[in-house]
């Protein structure tokens, strides 16, 4: 099951290579189905899945490089299966959006869908070799996605990010080599490496963990390797910053709980001060930096450097309440940030400018997309009934217990994240009406439905947060040794 | 015991080589092609002699000067695919004199079965004999395009360095016979001074046709101005037998360890990828900065010869053989663009928009050479890196993974030119031979399947890393 989840996009891209380019509804088709039997088939691993259980579910193994003991190993639990999910419903919206991608179509679905396996196997993969070469196969498809569809400087953008993300997986990759050959007998299995963790002694841990957290750190981004994220998210076009957002920086944070706290534990504690102080930086930082922004797009891009900065604080509580947070402050900060691009994208299609100084009034021309865009902004900045708040409060209730003035300060950088939103909120939506946007058209049907289940899910989460925290509860209970 | 039957493949290959010759003067004008076509079958021949051998006792032993084992029959036929490849290459290049085809041929199979002896010798007088024929073959190889002055130029530089190089060699060799008192290098002769004094005089001539920096000058330039099938044949074949002729000498009969050889082995490997991929970044002819690639690359193979562990000796063998299919498959492309547009980077432009396929396969290809996964360069370098680690040699493992992503930046900088960039004027579609055609589709396939399904060629290796004594 799992293989069909993470295969099918693949299947999906070799098609489209395949179809002659002319024939462009049919590459669109061949790619909503292929995403879709993806989207479908993860949806109903829901029901045989065992949220009671901490143990990899739907497991399956098979030899693939036998003479280095490399296994084809995939499984989830309940720390992997919400982002696996996630990764299927965020890919299925973004090929909503993507519909409006007018040039070189064939190419544009067949790299999205090789991104699409890339991000699947991360969150599947139990094997370090085969969850390297998914991390690393996202790389080049969004390099040309950047690349090809993106903004003014999407050359300079796309070869920052490759470049910037290949030198931390680089020493990932040394990470787990030297992971293998500690390994008595040699192994990538990610875990029979969690049960042999306990012998290794303290310094060789904190080596691999520097490896290790240098390649996700980079992907989250943790500050201070968070310089690539604004430039590669303001020049990606709509869908693929929504991916990039939604996605890709969560493949850090599960990186960092699935790879660093987990195969090197000891590692992780001599690291969790500095952690703590890049969570408190990342927040406060990361927020001052957004409201510093004229351009929308940037903004966002900020604030999701910021909300990393909560997932950071709840990881480094280690508590069950601040891994919940974490967890669920991932699937939050994905499913609303996307809606957000998605938003801003709207926007800049309609006016060609991201610069918040140039609107004005806006509710009164565009009520709808004014309502999204402000339920969207209310559950980033966690105002309470919307899924922003549930995840965040967690993080905080997690950490407080550990880091005290830490988790004082960033409460505090709460502030700031709601400063930025109500001043974009204001600046484009209320006040006069800027005439010269009197003659823009509210939201088209292909907007809201690709818009509309990221809002229910953000009341959702937010009024009944039991039902995602109930998948991922049993996982995170025996992460923390209880 | 002389036991000249195991050296039937690289015999049979200069026998028909000579055969070609021969029939060249024979055969009426405009028929030259049948000659190309007729080493190309005999190329084909030896290979399937090759194979049949593959761990065939009876084609292994040794001999006055040689030592066929598995080791050696590994790198001949990577050796002879290569040089398969490249001579499909050649059918399809349309600047080869017509006239020529049968000499031109010729010279690469007399090359190739000097490379085949190389792989197998355990005499220094062999090992100079074969090196000689590769590099007489050689020059004259690269300057084929008479009538091209870049032809003329990088043939020229390429005969002076060498012709210096084999002196500086057969210095070293009249050393060791000093030191040693025979040219065999099984001798076991004991570290002292003037031994390894010689052995580093060899190692500067071996380093000279492995282009491994500072003995890497003559490489941009012969690349350059050579025939393209002619520069992928350089890149690849010479290295790699050479490579197997280093892994013999300065891992095998001479350990690094013990002869106290092992940190300057490993100050080449780094000094070598770090030139090489730091050179190319500035180099606009595509033909130039494969050449600085090329030597980066043999910088990693250096890594595995540094270690001098049986996984380094594995690895390095992996990756010579992947090596020569990204290589080939970059250079099939630089040919079909090159035919028309030249070897600017700017012939690239928009290459997407005119044939996607040609695009992406130079892309794997590059991607390939790069490392980055799924794909065959990258199971090499894991492999090669995998036992940097294992032997504790850090330091040349974080040099090797630094420099995979500064390559990063020049390769794509073709990948941005062929994709992010729009050609001049209307792209118009791309003609492409069906020999180029033939050797593209060879040598992606296995950078494919080689990087989904390495489990075969490792298997491979690991029954060949086996070198008799």
């Amino acid at each position: 099951m799992l293989s069909l989840i993470t295969w099918a996009p693949l299947a999906g891209a070799l098609i489209v290579l395949m179809l002659p380019k002319e024939k462009e509804r049919a590459i669109q088709a061949v790619s909503f189905a292929a995403a879709g039997v993806s989207l479908l088939a993860s949806i109903a691993l829901l029901a045989p899945f065992d949220g009671g259980s901490a143990a990899m579910q739907f497991v399956e193994r098979c030899a693939w490089i036998p003479s280095l003991n490399i296994q084809y190993f995939l499984g989830v639990d309940g720390l992997s299966l919400p982002l696996v999910l996630l990764t299927t419903l965020m890919s299925f919206i973004a090929l909503i959006g993507s519909l409006g991608i007018k040039t070189r179509l064939k190419e544009y679905f067949f790299w999205f869908l090789l991104l699409e396996v890339g991000m699947l196997g991360v969150f599947c993969a139990l094997d370090l070799v085969l969850f390297y070469v998914f991390w690393e196969l996202t790389l080049v498809p969004m390099y040309f996605l950047i690349g090809i569809w993106g903004g003014p400087r999407k050359e300079f953008a796309a070869i920052k990010f490759f470049l910037y993300t290949l030198s931390g997986s680089v020493f990932m990759l040394l990470a787990i080599l030297a992971l293998y050959f500690r390994a008595v007998p040699h192994t990538f299995d990610i875990l029979e490496l969690m049960r042999a963790q306990a012998g290794w002694d303290p310094r060789f841990q904190s080596l691999v963990f520097l490896g290790l957290y240098f390649g996700v750190a980079i992907k989250i981004p943790a500050f201070p390797f968070h310089t690539w994220l604004p430039l590669a998210h303001v020049e990606a076009p709509t869908p693929i910053s929504v991916i990039l957002a939604a996605v890709l920086l969560k493949m850090g944070v599960y990186g960092l709980l699935r790879l660093c706290y987990q195969i090197v534990p000891a590692g992780f504690r001599w690291f969790l001060p500095a952690l703590v102080l890049i969570a408190v930086v990342n927040i406060v930082y990361g927020a001052l930096c957004a409201m510093a922004q004229t351009d929308m797009k940037k903004m966002v891009a900020y604030s999701s450097v910021n909300h990393m900065g909560y997932c950071l604080l709840g990881i480094a509580g280690m508590s069950a309440a601040g891994f919940a947070g974490a967890v669920l402050q991932m699937i939050n900060h994905g499913v609303i940030t996307g809606a957000l691009f998605l938003l801003v994208g709207v926007i800049y299609d309609r006016a060609h400018t991201r610069d918040l100084s140039a609107f004005g009034g806006l509710a009164l021309k565009l009520p709808v997309y004014a309502g999204l865009m402000m339920l969207a902004s209310f559950a980033s900045l966690g105002l309470p009934g919307l899924s922003g708040f549930v995840g965040e409060f967690l993080c905080f209730l997690g950490a407080f217990p550990s880091w005290k003035w830490q988790t004082v300060i960033s409460v505090l950088g709460v502030i700031a994240t709601a400063a930025f939103f109500l001043r974009m909120i204001q600046k484009v939506f209320l006040g006069a009406l800027n005439e010269k946007w009197a003659g823009l058209q509210d939201m088209t049907t292909r907007e809201l439905v690709s818009v509309l289940p990221l809002a229910a899910l953000m009341i959702w989460f937010g009024v009944y947060p039991k039902w995602p925290l109930d998948l991922m509860n049993a996982t995170l209970a025996r992460m923390l040794g209880q | 015991m002389l036991n000249l039957s195991l050296l039937t493949p690289a015999l049979a290959l200069a026998g028909l080589a000579l055969l070609i010759l021969l029939a060249d003067m024979l055969l009426p004008r405009g028929r030259e092609r049948w000659l190309a076509h007729l080493a190309w079958i005999s190329c084909a021949g030896v290979l399937c002699l090759l194979v049949r051998g593959l761990g065939d006792p009876a084609a292994l032993g040794r001999g006055t000067l040689w030592t066929v084992d598995p080791f050696s029959q590994f790198f001949q036929t990577a050796t002879v695919l290569a040089a398969m490849l490249c001579l499909l290459l050649s059918l399809d290049y349309r600047d080869l004199p017509r006239r020529q085809a049968g000499s031109f041929s010729a010279l690469m199979l007399l090359s190739v079965s000097g490379l085949m002896l190389l792989t197998a010798a355990h005499d220094l007088l062999l090992i100079f004999i074969s090196l000689e024929l590769v590099s007489l073959s050689s020059f004259i190889l690269a300057g084929f395009e008479r009538s091209h002055p870049k032809s003329n130029e990088g043939a020229m530089k390429y005969f002076l360095f060498g012709a210096f190089a084999s002196a500086v060699m057969v210095y070293g060799i009249s050393l060791y016979y000093g030191a040693a008192g025979t040219t065999r290098l099984d001798a076991g002769a004991p570290p002292d001074p003037l031994l390894i004094l010689s052995l580093l005089l060899i190692l500067l001539g071996f380093g000279f046709k492995a282009s491994l920096a500072p003995m890497h000058f003559w490489v941009p330039d012969a690349y350059e101005g050579a025939p393209t099938p002619v520069t992928a044949f350089l890149s690849i074949a010479p290295k790699i037998a050479t490579f197997a002729l280093l892994l013999r000498v300065y891992g095998a009969f001479f350990p690094a360890g013990r002869y106290g050889l092992q940190a300057l082995l490993g100050l080449l490997a780094a000094l070598t990828m770090t030139i090489g991929n730091f050179t190319a970044f500035f180099q606009n002819d595509v033909k130039r900065l494969l050449a600085y690639s090329s030597i980066a690359q043999a910088g990693y193979l250096m890594i595995g010869l540094a270690v001098g562990t049986p996984l380094g000796l594995q690895g390095a063998m992996f990756y010579s053989f992947v090596y020569a299919a990204m290589n080939v498959g970059c250079f099939a492309v630089v040919q079909a663009v090159g035919r028309e547009g030249g070897y600017g980077l700017d012939a690239f432009n928009g290459l997407a928009k005119r044939s996607l396929g040609l695009s992406l396969a130079m892309a794997f290809c590059l991607l390939s050479l790069a490392g980055i996964p799924p794909l065959a360069g990258f199971i090499g370098k894991l492999y090669i890196f995998a036992a940097a680690v294992e032997s504790g040699q850090y330091a040349l493992a974080v040099i090797g993974v630094l420099n995979s992503v500064a390559s990063v930046y020049y390769y794509f900088r073709i990948a941005q030119r062929m994709f992010l960039r729009e050609a001049k004027g209307e792209p118009a579609a791309l003609a492409v031979g069906p020999y180029v055609y033939g050797s593209l589709a060879a040598a992606v396939a296995g950078v494919l399947l080689l990087g989904v399904h390495p489990e075969p060629l490792i298997a491979g290796v690991r029954a060949s890393a086996r070198l008799l004594p």
